[in-house]
């Protein structure tokens, strides 16, 4: 048997082990982040949708994530022509589509995906890239608990 | 900052192969047609900044608040 070769990643929740080929390339970084390029993808619970998008480099970078269609079944976006090529996407369903989760401190029940912004990875290549919606046709930000959009700017937003 | 006067209808290129054409101006609104590459993609800015305050805040969540919330959004609990 082939021994997969393991790296060992200092996150924020402590050293990770991932088999080398497991990282993902994002050959533009995130939006704010764009000097980090090299991610691990980590599910902390098995029941759960959430993860931690951990940088390979930075151990202070860490991103919750989660799978936005355990929560938004509908929830459509659009990866233009340039960014189906950087993601060498040649058919959706190599595509795994995560967004960000804001956490207000101290209140996880509080816990928000952020829609606008989504990570789409090529699961084949393990290439990422964030695919900012410029007409979303859902809320900008769903509150978990309330199972719909947040206060701010009600069912429209200004386009 | 570069400034320059277009009217309804006039254009600018932006290197050889950006060119910018502004379509309508009508109160504080201005419409502006692009004519750009394949390969370059166009965002809004308040999308860009907004995506990277959200980034900001799902970094800036506390390990403790992380894992609370990984056991109260569990896939189950939906279903």
């Amino acid at each position: 048997m082939v021994q997969k070769k393991e790296r060992v990643i200092h996150s924020r929740v402590g050293p990770l082990h991932v088999e080398q080929d497991r990282l993902i390339l994002f050959p533009k970084g995130l939006v704010g982040f764009e000097a980090q390029r090299d991610f691990a993808l980590v599910r902390l619970r098995e029941d759960s949708a959430f993860f931690l998008l951990q940088s390979s480099t930075d151990p202070q970078l860490g991103l919750m994530v989660a799978d936005p269609y355990v929560y938004v079944p509908d929830y459509r976006i659009k990866i233009s022509t340039p960014e189906q090529e950087l993601l060498r996407l040649k058919n959706i369903r190599e595509a795994v589509v995560l967004v960000t989760v804001t956490i207000p401190p101290g209140k996880p029940e509080d816990a928000v995906l952020n829609l606008v912004g989504p990570l789409v990875i090529n699961i084949r290549l393990r290439r990422g890239m964030q695919v900012p919606q410029n007409q979303l046709r859902h809320p900008p930000r769903l509150h978990l608990a309330g199972g719909g959009q947040t206060g701010e700017g009600s069912t429209h937003e200004p386009s | 900052m570069l400034i320059l006067t277009r009217k309804a209808g006039e254009s600018l290129y932006l290197g050889d192969d950006i060119k910018v054409t502004v379509l309508k101006v009508q109160g504080n609104q201005v419409k502006l047609g692009f004519d750009i590459p394949r390969d370059l993609t166009v965002h809004r800015e308040e999308v860009y900044l907004r995506i990277k305050e959200e980034n900001l805040m799902a970094a800036r969540a506390t390990e403790q608040d992380f894992f609370m919330a990984t056991e109260l959004w569990s896939r189950k609990k939906k279903e």
